[in-house]
């Protein structure tokens, strides 16, 4: 049995999304729990409204951080936030993952305050596994540090390197720097020195990729960019995907062959929306926590859930934690600038 | 605890979260401008720091958030801690 904390009180659309979204999990994964972290009275009238009573473990919480909060500040005065709960569920062997729909930085402190980072991880970041025309390909940061250095670009660079060893199954996987050209001279300060950061590391750096080569795929396994850039370009693509999707509708709406059509359309779209892709892991703290979108349906949240079930099942935390570990002992041993680290 | 023995806490915090060598972080150290700490690095090294210090504090030694505006060096952050353990 899997055990999954859920975030009660975050999202756009919560608690009815994701308790909605819970009970759709439980009614495809009989071996999964879903841990309700919330108040207890809402989560039990909400669950009693849908003829659920007693289907999620409940666990009181009545604290939640706003978005337009301090997301750190917030989480060190509100000790009773969902999130924070959440944490420590997975802290205390309670639970075996966090999934919010949430603040991302609310998320994202809490996993940092409560479970601790891994070496070499100085501020985690959030990856997506995406879809691209060529397979899937490990994307971060999608959001969860707006400000970044070279040096963190470089540790994202690794730790993105060691997930996609690990999820996508690949010994060495390419790693790309997005910025606007594929130069090494090309982006702005940030890029630029982050590039020859990326050059130093013992991973299979391939050199600046564009932002059409995350769809398209083909050049990098995976793509490295600051929280704030991949935020956009992953909303701008998740649009471009749903606009695309309308239009094709919206023009099947005289054809003859609509209703044969429309399946096939919606299996082509459906597994780059972000409802389907099941949210972005926070990599480097030790445990697994899941960020989705604050405005997630209940698709979007048992999405989430499933990455999360996925990553507690494939030991992803320890096995992040051993492949990053071996990046790091051979960026020492080749004696190059490197993601500054002191023993643990 | 001697004001040393809470720099050496503080270093040791500033190391972890900050995945630096200790012996770079010197009274001196300025959080913001020199080792480019964010809000959330900082209040986890608050966070750290409190918890090394608080079986060694009176009861109730806590970090003040509206105080946090205020420590802008290593320094400024022991002498603080150290007034108040």
């Amino acid at each position: 049995m899997t055990r999954v904390a859920l975030d009660l009180l975050g999202g756009d659309h919560a608690p009815e999304s994701v308790v909605d979204g819970a009970l759709l999990v439980l009614d495809q994964q009989p071996d999964v729990e879903v841990v309700l972290v919330g108040p207890v009275e809402l989560a039990e009238r909400l669950l009693a409204e849908r003829g659920a009573t007693g289907r999620c473990r409940l666990v009181e919480a009545t604290q939640v951080v706003e978005m337009d909060e301090d997301p750190a500040r917030a989480i060190r005065a509100k000790r009773d936030a969902t999130v924070r709960v959440a944490a420590r569920l997975v802290r205390d062997g309670e639970a075996d993952a966090v999934v919010s729909v949430g603040s991302t930085g609310a998320a994202l402190a809490a996993a940092v305050f409560t479970l601790g980072r891994l070496r070499g991880v100085s501020r985690p970041p959030l990856a997506a596994v995406v879809p691209s025309k060529s397979g899937p390909l490990v994307f971060l940061d999608v959001g969860a540090s707006v400000d970044a250095t070279p040096e963190l670009l470089a540790q994202f660079a690794l730790a993105g390197a060691a997930f996609a060893t690990v999820r996508l199954g690949l010994p060495a996987p390419r790693v790309g720097l997005l910025s606007i050209g594929e130069e090494p001279g090309k982006g702005d300060e940030l890029r630029k020195a982050a590039y020859d950061a990326l050059a130093a590391l013992p991973v299979d750096f391939v050199g600046n990729v564009e932002g059409r080569d995350v769809p398209h795929g083909g050049r990098a396994d995976v793509v490295v960019t600051d929280g704030f850039t991949g935020n956009v370009l992953a909303k701008g693509l998740e649009g471009a995907a749903t606009m695309l999707s309308e239009v094709l509708v919206a023009s099947l709406a005289e054809v003859p062959e609509r209703d044969a059509l429309l399946p096939l359309l919606a299996a082509a779209t459906d597994h780059m929306s972000p409802e389907v892709l099941g949210g972005a892991v926070l990599l480097g703290v030790k445990g697994v926590v899941v960020v989705g979108h604050g405005a997630s349906t209940p698709q979007g949240v048992a999405s989430c859930v499933r990455t999360a079930v996925q990553a507690v099942r494939e030991g992803l935390v320890d096995r992040i934690g051993g492949a990053l570990g071996d990046l790091l002992d051979r960026t020492r041993a080749a004696a190059v600038p490197a993601p500054e680290e002191v023993p643990t | 605890m001697t004001p040393d023995q809470v720099l050496a806490v503080v270093q040791a915090a500033v190391a972890t979260v900050l995945e630096r060598a200790p012996s770079t972080v010197t009274r001196e150290t300025r959080f913001k401008q020199d080792l480019q700490a964010d809000s959330l690095a900082l209040v986890e090294i608050v966070e750290i720091v409190e918890e090394e210090l608080a079986p060694l504090a009176r009861p109730g030694f806590h970090i003040e958030d509206e105080d946090l505006d205020g420590l802008t060096t290593v320094g400024q952050a022991v002498d603080y801690a150290v007034e108040r353990l």
